[in-house]
């Protein structure tokens, strides 16, 4: 009696165990939801909404088509958002790259720029990922204070060469993307 | 009178708009999120996120292959594992001249994947989400966009882990330089 006890016991707490893990899961993943995700979704609900009923989309493509429509255009714009001046600037909750996404994603549904340019289009708008996040994100590693010193231009630099770079490799890597 | 009615409507015109796509998005992509980022989060917990400590320890190294591992393996099991911000703390167990490679490595893993694994970096998903809805309105499947958003990523988070790597290597020699003149300009 007491053995089929301890067994029931052990059975009872490893299944505990394994739901309370996928209760926490789901507890986690409602309140990023509820938190993080549904508060942005009204932020870009709105944008999209006013750009799409007021007429504004008209002008923004006039603008934006050119630019983000080609590689070249892709590439210049990659390279003015990796500027070691402006990076750190923009990137604080790629606030920035996510708005600049939605407005390409508004005239990708518009069909004013090729479906076939989304993938280079998402690497160019977030060549400054991290930058204004650089001394924390080294500090979490556990960096010394000479290796935030060196770390911060390293990273800022490498960026003007490896934003434009990764819009190419996208670029490349886009080819029977959406034209089937 | 109806000139004033017509601008009102016009007004309430733009939020009916946002409203649309504000129902779209919750009804299209939310109950998705929950689900799958559920399971990501269970399955983590039962794995033990820890475990990837000894990836980190084993990448430290300089032959050739180490660069693969410390610039696309350990960066991905970082954010996949750790997710944005704590990903970074992998990089305590890399000797210092690695460490800023290795965050701008991982930092810039933290959007590619989201389209496949969104628990990664939840609050930043409309980077990826924002042209992600262009390619959903016009009716086209994603997961072709997804997968080579997260694969060029891997690409693209390599070289830019050895050209930062390449960097602050130039940029500490520069400092040892003109530490040593200093010293010497002291001495004299």
């Amino acid at each position: 009696m007491e053995k089929i006890n301890r067994f029931l016991e052990r059975v009872g707490r490893g299944v505990g165990g394994v739901v309370g893990a996928l209760f926490e899961a789901g507890r986690e993943s409602t309140e990023q939801i509820l938190r993080n995700i549904i508060p942005f979704m009204a932020f870009i609900a709105m944008v999209i909404g006013i750009i799409n009923a007021s007429g504004i989309g008209d002008i923004i493509a006039q603008w934006l088509a050119p630019l983000a429509g080609t590689l070249p255009g892709l590439v210049v714009m990659s390279l003015i958002v990796a500027l070691p001046v402006l990076s750190p600037l923009l990137g604080p909750g790629a606030v920035i790259a996510a708005v600049v996404g939605t407005l390409l994603g508004v005239e990708i549904g518009r069909g004013t720029i090729p479906p076939q340019f989304s993938l280079p289009a998402l690497f160019a708008i977030n060549p400054q990922v991290g930058c204004d996040f650089i001394p924390v994100g080294l500090a979490l590693g556990e960096a010394e204070p000479e290796t935030v010193e060196i770390g911060v231009p390293a990273v800022l630099f490498s960026r003007m060469i490896t934003g434009p770079l990764a819009v190419i490799i996208a670029w490349l890597a886009s080819f029977g993307l959406y034209t089937g | 009178m109806e000139a004033l009615a017509a601008a009102a409507e016009a007004f309430i015109g733009l939020f009916i708009a946002g409203g649309e796509v504000f129902a779209g998005l919750v009804t299209g992509i939310v109950p998705l999120l929950i689900v799958l980022m559920t399971a990501i989060n269970a399955l983590i917990a039962l794995i033990g996120p820890e475990r990837i400590d000894r990836v980190a320890e084993a990448a430290a190294g300089t032959k050739w292959y180490h660069y693969p591992l410390r610039y696309i393996v350990l960066p991905f099991l970082a954010v996949f594992f750790l997710t944005n911000p704590m990903a970074y703390t992998l990089g305590r167990f890399l000797p210092e001249r690695f460490k800023p490679a290795f965050y701008d490595s991982a930092v810039s893993y933290v959007h590619p994947p989201l389209g496949l694994f969104p628990h990664i970096n939840p609050a930043e998903i409309f980077v990826w989400l924002g042209i992600a809805e262009g390619i959903r309105t016009l009716g086209l499947p994603l997961g072709d966009l997804a997968i080579r958003y997260a694969l060029v990523g891997l690409v693209v988070i390599f070289i830019r882990g050895i050209v930062t790597e390449i960097m602050s290597g130039i940029m500490w020699a520069r400092a040892e330089a003109a530490e040593a003149e200093a010293a010497e300009e002291g001495g004299a």
